[in-house]
């Protein structure tokens, strides 16, 4: 495979056997060029083969002189062919006319669906959706899993069993999740509607309002994953030195005072990063919207990974997709810079008062 | 004699049980359901003192699909058995190679070391539906739709990123004292890793092997869209009880629920206490 | 270390079993006609018919082998399937709405020749009804009546499927409290109309009376119903107003047509307009129509989420008096570990509107599956799938599956004496099949369903008004049929 390459490549290749950067090279022109100039298996295999190469000459170059780049080379070689190449093909193919199930050859189309996704007022609607979606969850997750983490925070008896009562929701399938919280708030048969019937007579209709639809989803995504935000809290709880509380019991110093001078400085670094964390992860959210509204009331509770699943695999618009997708993968590259931004101020003020 | 700063007693845990259990209801209520008949499964007002049955349980496996038939094999064993395999083998290779480029970024950084791990966790963090569209594109090409070794390749990249970010942090807290005496003592590199480093971060692996499994365990979009008919997995095939000829068998779904949490359940409760490290992927240290 | 040696040992030989179960025997008289199919009753009663009887004429050694797959997936892991190119199946059970787009990416073979050469497979298509022909059969679609008009062959036709299941919306309604005689006299009562009880007083229901016994059976819990005091709330009807795939648009598209209004005509392309048509003031109607008798159905309709399996829930649990439902469901429905109501389920054909004549015109969406073959087989495999075709269309075939609570499209067998004694929902089969009409089949359908669902759920739970939607609709449509070619 690798020959397809290299015949694309100048000559004098053996001499360079282990340059990589010349392989580097040769990849970045290779791959979006056998995209553009040959049909789809074709340039799967060039760009394969170039990938192929680019590790090769990074394992060649390190053997038995810097462990380095040996020890990280198949890893990254599998996100290369598995996550990198395959973003990269499909931002190329953002840039043509094509859909996945047509026989008609791919056409050039330039930026033309970047401009249709970015002017259609359907992607800002579910952009603004699942940004109400993603704030609601991660404020609702941060309050609940803190509150749970308080909970969890002393030793007590039977508190490991506990625990894994409170932890079982995130190793939920989503498909049973999706499936059972629709019936629990089914106005006729749910439990929730027949709780509040014996208060009031009346079934419950959660679903019936994008509000409600929106609460009803918030709640389900909430409740799955406030788990992994009480994890988080706990890690720093736990990490709070315990001379500084019996400090503070000797001055008499009031619950709220302890908590707020002592608690706070220790967690406050980890609520961010699972504010963060959450948002990103948040950010996906899929299959628990899918099952329990379809987007519905109308469109009111589409997320963007909805939106971009019909898009894909409904539709079959696959370049229109594929430069929806590109505008997602922007946001989230800011989310993810956001993240380890906090990640690294946290550790250099742990690593300061060491 | 003064009380232990963060003990609490039995009354501590009345309330956190009353709280726990209030919050593992709904899980309850699933398994509660498995073991009721159809006809109880939605009774009004919903029933808690009910008969129970094992015949969902049964019908996991082998079930009558058309009225007045004998029951046939569902196929879920094979469903069973491909989640287990794929999740295994992409869990296990993933760890492997993960392992391996943790420890060289932790202890020979790259030009650009942070680089390189930010991209790799970008790739982590990315909506599956993004990633799905060109590799689906891709295994159309290249022919892995629907193999095992397609499936497997393509959790091995998903479980990656986590399994090094993780590993990575694990290393970094070894101390390095013990790796540069046993340099001193003519260990040579292989040596140091596989004798010295490998037994500390034993604990490490293990849970990122598990959190590896609870993410691709209950993976559906990539199942449902990249596994072909001999690769199926059991979130995939769960759907079947949602739509057909009756809407949701409650019963069954939950039976299924139910069998297929216990594994999860019992890694987890056994691998406690590494729980705090896995879930942030790694990024946080104690 | 040990126990790590036992786990890989054990993870090989796993490895090793995963790759011999994915290894096909390949002699040349085994053959496998693998078929992509939904998981629920009529495609388990196949298998287990060609499991029992089938025997290749060929005299190889042909076994059929379904993917029984979950419906709410279905589109998605069959579209998957064919554009990946793993070229898994042989054969499909494609909804005939799916045909367009599968045809136009070169997925489904088109049968003609096969058709022009086999005496046998004309005599079958001479026998189909020409309802299913139109809506399983032909692509581009072309109408039934221009179907029925021509006969067989139709010089301008490519044919693509044969059915499989053919499937209409029918009337099941609870006999116990319809056939009751306080309910009967107090209904004369308060709309001095009879209520229906026997299926064929069902079948003279037109809209109007749905209306009042939707009104009628609307109880509170602790009123009485057919004598019994109700513990839970009782309602009269319902029918799908769901958002998720076509759950609401199957419905709808009835009530425009009764009302002489039209979805986008493709058998009109490309002079047809959405604009205009698709919101014309009959189509508004129609769906004003189909709005006004939400009020009478479980609270469940106001979210959007009523899709068929829920209105097929709400019966077998006795919440609800009449439904309409596909009538693939009725199994479920009369078995008694699936449904409460078991013993007191009758049936009947879609109610519809009243013409000035007196009249019922119950023009309603046809349901159920063509199959289809990929084009990817060899010719010994086409061979064997057009024989299996040719088995499965066979009367016989067709009796045994009508018995065993299919429905068949070959009109010598439902339309014979004894087909309505083999479940007791086939006598509103027959006569329902006049009334069939299909959605559209272009390529693009997925676009236009989508949309439509999302309007028509905007104005059934309260959004936006049923003009709002329809315009909205239309417009819709306009601009992406025009784009895509099917209007000029």
């Amino acid at each position: 495979m690798a020959t397809q390459a290299q015949a694309a490549a100048p000559g004098g290749l053996k001499q360079h056997f282990s340059n990589w950067r010349l392989a580097l090279v040769i990849a970045i022109v290779a791959i979006p060029g056998s995209v553009f100039l040959f049909p789809l298996e074709t340039a799967f295999w060039v760009s394969f083969g170039a990938v192929i190469l680019v590790t090769a000459t990074v394992v060649t170059r390190a053997w038995g002189r810097r462990p380095g780049p040996l020890l990280v080379a198949p890893a990254l070689a599998t996100l290369l062919v598995m996550n990198i190449f395959p973003l990269l093909w499909s931002l190329g193919l953002s840039f043509f006319h094509f859909r996945a199930n047509r026989l008609s050859p791919p056409r050039f189309a330039g930026l033309n669906y970047f401009e249709k996704v970015i002017s259609d007022p359907n992607v800002w609607d579910r952009l603004q959706t699942t940004a109400i979606v993603v704030v609601l969850t991660v404020g609702i997750q941060l309050i609940v899993g803190f509150l749970l983490a308080l909970m969890f925070e002393r030793e007590f008896p039977g508190r490991r069993i506990l625990l894994m009562l409170v932890l079982t929701p995130m190793m939920l399938s989503f498909v049973a999740v999706g499936a059972f919280f629709r019936y629990y708030y089914e106005p006729t048969f749910g439990l929730l509607s027949q709780a509040v019937r014996l208060v009031t007579g009346e079934p419950y209709i959660l679903l019936a309002s994008p509000e409600g639809a929106i609460a009803g989803i918030v709640f389900a995504d909430a409740w799955m994953w406030s788990p992994f935000v009480m994890l988080l809290v706990l890690a720093g709880l736990v990490s709070v030195p315990k001379y500084l509380y019996e400090a503070a019991e000797i001055d008499r110093a009031s619950w709220w005072r302890r908590f707020r001078t002592i608690t706070l400085p220790y967690i406050r670094g980890l609520l961010l990063l699972a504010l963060l964390f959450r948002t990103i992860e948040a950010f996906k959210l899929f299959d628990v919207v899918f099952l329990i509204t379809e987007g519905g009331p109308g469109t009111s509770t589409e997320t963007i990974a909805v939106y971009l699943y019909r898009v894909s695999f409904q539709y079959f618009k696959t370049a229109e997709s594929s430069a929806l997708a590109y505008i997602l993968i922007f946001i989230v590259i800011v989310l993810t810079n956001l993240y380890l931004y906090f990640v690294q101020q946290r550790e250099k003020e742990e690593e300061a008062p060491a | 004699m003064r009380r232990q700063i963060g003990r609490a007693g039995w009354g501590w845990t009345g309330f956190s049980a009353v709280v726990s259990f209030i919050y593992f209801f709904p899980v309850l209520w699933i398994v509660l359901t498995a073991f009721k008949a159809h006809t109880d499964a939605l009774a009004i007002p919903p029933k808690w003192i009910f008969t129970p049955t094992l015949e969902n349980f049964v019908s996991v496996f082998a079930r009558a699909y058309i009225k007045g038939q004998t029951a046939v094999d569902t196929n879920f064993d094979v469903y069973f058995f491909n989640s287990i395999f794929i999740a295994g083998s992409s869990v296990l290779i993933a760890l492997i190679i993960g392992t391996l480029a943790a420890y060289g970024f932790s202890r020979y950084p790259l030009k650009g070391n942070n680089t390189y791990l930010f991209i790799i966790l970008t790739t982590r963090m990315l909506p599956p539906i993004v990633v799905i569209i060109p590799i689906f594109l891709m295994f159309r090409v290249s022919g892995l739709s629907g193999t095992y070794l397609g499936v497997i390749l393509l959790y091995t990249a998903f479980n990656l990123p986590f399994t090094i970010w993780m590993m990575k942090s694990f290393f970094d807290e070894l101390s390095p004292e013990v790796e540069d005496a046993a340099r001193l003592d003519g260990s040579n590199g292989y040596r140091v890793f596989f004798r010295v480093c490998m037994p500390q971060v034993k604990a490490g692996l293990a849970a990122t092997a598990v959190f590896g499994l609870i993410l691709t365990w209950n993976e559906f979009l990539f199942a449902l869209l990249l596994t072909g008919v001999e690769t199926r997995t059991v979130p995939v095939a769960m759907a079947q009880t949602i739509g057909g000829d009756i809407g949701v068998r409650w019963g069954l779904l939950a039976a299924i629920e139910t069998l297929f949490l216990i594994p999860v359940v019992v890694v987890v409760y056994v691998l406690q206490n590494h729980l705090l490290r896995g879930v942030t992927f790694g990024t946080i240290r104690r | 270390m040990k126990t790590l040696k036992t786990f890989v040992g054990a993870l090989a030989s796993a490895a090793l079993l995963g790759s011999a179960l994915a290894v096909q025997p390949a002699t040349a008289k085994d053959i496998v006609l693998r078929m992509a199919v939904p998981d629920w009753p009529p495609t388990r009663t196949m298998k287990d018919l060609a499991d029992k009887h089938y025997k290749a004429p060929s005299g190889n050694n042909v076994v059929l082998e379904p993917d029984f797959i979950p419906w709410p997936d279905y589109y998605t892991r069959l579209a998957a399937s064919l554009t990946s190119g793993e070229q898994k199946y042989q054969m499909a059970v494609s909804d005939s709405q799916w045909l367009g787009a599968n045809i136009e990416g070169g997925y489904y073979m088109k049968l003609n020749d096969f058709i022009d050469a086999d005496p046998e497979l004309q005599a079958v298509f001479k026998d189909l009804h020409p309802t299913l022909v139109s809506a399983y059969s032909t692509y581009p679609h072309i109408g039934a009546a221009e179907l029925a008009e021509v006969g067989f062959p139709h010089p301008d036709a490519d044919y693509y499927g044969f059915p499989q299941m053919p499937d209409v919306i029918i009337t099941y309604y609870r006999t116990d409290v319809f056939c009751d005689e306080g309910e009967r006299a107090a209904f004369n009562e308060k709309y001095g109309k009879m209520l229906p009880c026997t299926p064929e007083e069902m079948n003279d229901v037109d809209w109007d009376l749905v209306a009042n016994i939707g009104e009628f059976f609307g109880r509170k819990a602790g009123e009485t119903l057919a004598g019994e005091t109700l513990d839970d709330d009782f309602y009269g009807i319902a029918y799908q107003a769901g958002k998720a795939y076509d759950f609401s648009s199957m419905e709808i598209n009835g009530f425009i047509w009764q009302h002489g209004g039209s979805i986008w005509d493709e058998t009109n392309a490309p002079e047809g307009q959405a604009e205009g048509v698709v919101n014309s003031p009959e189509s508004v109607k129609g769906f004003e129509h189909y709005l006004s008798m939400l009020k009478y159905m479980p609270p469940v309709v106001q979210t959007g989420t009523m899709d068929v399996f829920k209105v097929d829930e709400l019966f077998r649990e006795g919440k609800v008096a009449w439904i309409l439902q596909w009538i693939g469901f009725g199994e479920s429905a009369i078995s008694a570990d699936t449904s409460k109501v078991h013993d007191r389920v009758g049936f009947a054909m879609h109610p519809g509107l009243r013409m000035p004549d007196g009249t019922i015109n119950r023009t309603a969406n046809i349901g159920g599956q063509p199959f289809v073959l990929t084009t990817w087989n060899s010719d010994e495999v086409i061979r064997e799938a057009i024989d299996f075709v040719k088995w499965w269309l066979s009367s016989e075939v067709q009796t045994m599956f009508a018995q065993g609570g299919g429905q068949s499209g070959l009109q010598s067998v439902h339309f014979s004496d004894d087909y309505a004694s083999y479940r007791p929902w086939n006598h509103a089969f027959g006569p329902s099949l006049e009334w069939q009409r299909d959605v559209w089949h272009i390529p693009e359908f997925f676009e236009l369903l989508v949309q439509q669902q999302e309007e028509f759920d905007k104005a059934i739970t309260g959004q936006k008004s049923a003009k709002d939607a329809m315009d909205a609709i239309a417009a819709f449509q306009q601009e992406l049929l025009t784009e895509a070619g099917h209007i000029e």
